[in-house]
């Protein structure tokens, strides 16, 4: 056999492998590894989530008890809180319209603050971003 | 329904996988795995890895395909693909570990077989010394050109084709049947035809 045709019968015997026994196994070992870096980034994704919410919260807190001390900032703070309560208000008249219109207003929704409802709003939002996230890594 | 899932898998092309696997599809990667598992072991370890590394490293392989599986074109195929990303991470710990040597070294190790043996492919690459055996491998298993592979392992151009010459010599030697030999064998099979 000359060296030209020597080198296509190697590489047809390279192309050539024996089957192995623990093929499934090996299979299965990539599979898992795949399954637990996914877990890895989800938790990870989750974790920064957590945290990202907690530092917003406390910034917010925070930023409300500046606009009060700081004298500069009262009127644009007071002008804030009541776009945030009159925002709030008008949410709970909506809902409360909503449900009385859906025989529901017997519900005590009216106890909840207006605060207490932008707190709701804002984890609902945090939640749901931090959901939306995952999935969104999970495919990628 | 899961079966029947798999069965659809079973019939989808390389590179439509590929594609679904790019988007996160995992089962879709796991096929991949299926079919072209065995082949990337079986090339490291023929590169010269010990099965249990050959299999780590091939595992490796597969992590990284799957991280980058939207760069897989399809302009060749996936099995070249993927054996080229598992030869690239063997030569890596090769050169880290400081495994590879240039020179041709280590010849007594090597498997010295009895003249005239005709022997399969894996146990006539054990008869080559380790740089010759890689390149080999690299050359005719993994596709890889000489000026690839002097570039990986950081080796003159003329060091690798020499490696790669000397490694198919040897191959020859041992792989094809000597014309005497065939000769005698044929004298033989008309000798007992007579008896």
């Amino acid at each position: 056999m000359s060296a030209d045709e020597f080198d296509p019968f190697v590489e047809r015997l390279f192309s050539r492998t024996p089957p192995m026994a623990d093929a499934a196994l090996f299979t299965a070992g990539v599979e898992a590894r795949l399954q637990k870096g996914s877990r890895f980034r989800s938790l990870a994704i989750v974790l920064a989530g957590v945290v990202g919410g907690v530092v917003a919260v406390r910034e917010t807190v925070n930023v409300n008890v500046n606009l009060g001390e700081a004298s500069e900032g009262v009127v644009a703070g007071q002008a804030l809180g009541q776009g945030m309560q009159s925002a709030s208000i008008g949410i709970q008249t909506a809902v409360d319209s909503a449900l009385s219109g859906l025989g529901l207003n017997q519900l005590e929704l009216g106890s909840v603050g207006g605060m207490q409802i932008f707190w709701l709003a804002a984890a609902s939002v945090i939640a749901v971003a931090t959901i939306s996230v995952v999935r969104l890594s999970q495919e990628v | 329904m899961a079966q029947a899932r798999d069965l659809a898998l079973i019939d989808r092309h390389d590179v439509e996988l590929a594609a679904l696997a790019a988007a996160g599809g995992r089962r879709e990667f796991g096929e991949l795995v299926r079919r072209h598992g065995t082949p990337v072991r079986a090339l490291l370890r023929r590169m010269g890895a010990q099965p249990a590394l050959a299999d780590d490293i091939a595992q490796d392989a597969f992590i990284q395909a799957f991280q980058r599986c939207g760069e897989f074109r399809g302009d060749g195929t996936f099995a070249a693909w993927i054996k080229r990303i598992a030869a690239r991470l063997y030569i890596k710990r090769c050169v880290k570990e400081a495994r590879y040597v240039d020179e041709v070294t280590d010849d007594e190790a090597v498997h010295q077989p009895h003249p005239g043996d005709i022997m399969d492919l894996d146990e006539a690459l054990k008869t080559l010394s380790e740089p010759e055996r890689l390149c080999v491998s690299l050359c005719h298993g993994a596709g890889m050109a000489h000026p690839e592979i002097a570039s990986a392992l950081n080796l003159p151009l003329g060091t690798v084709k020499s490696h790669v010459k000397r490694g198919l010599d040897k191959l020859r030697a041992r792989l094809q049947p000597e014309p005497a030999q065939n000769q005698s064998a044929q004298t033989l099979g008309r000798a007992q035809n007579v008896g």
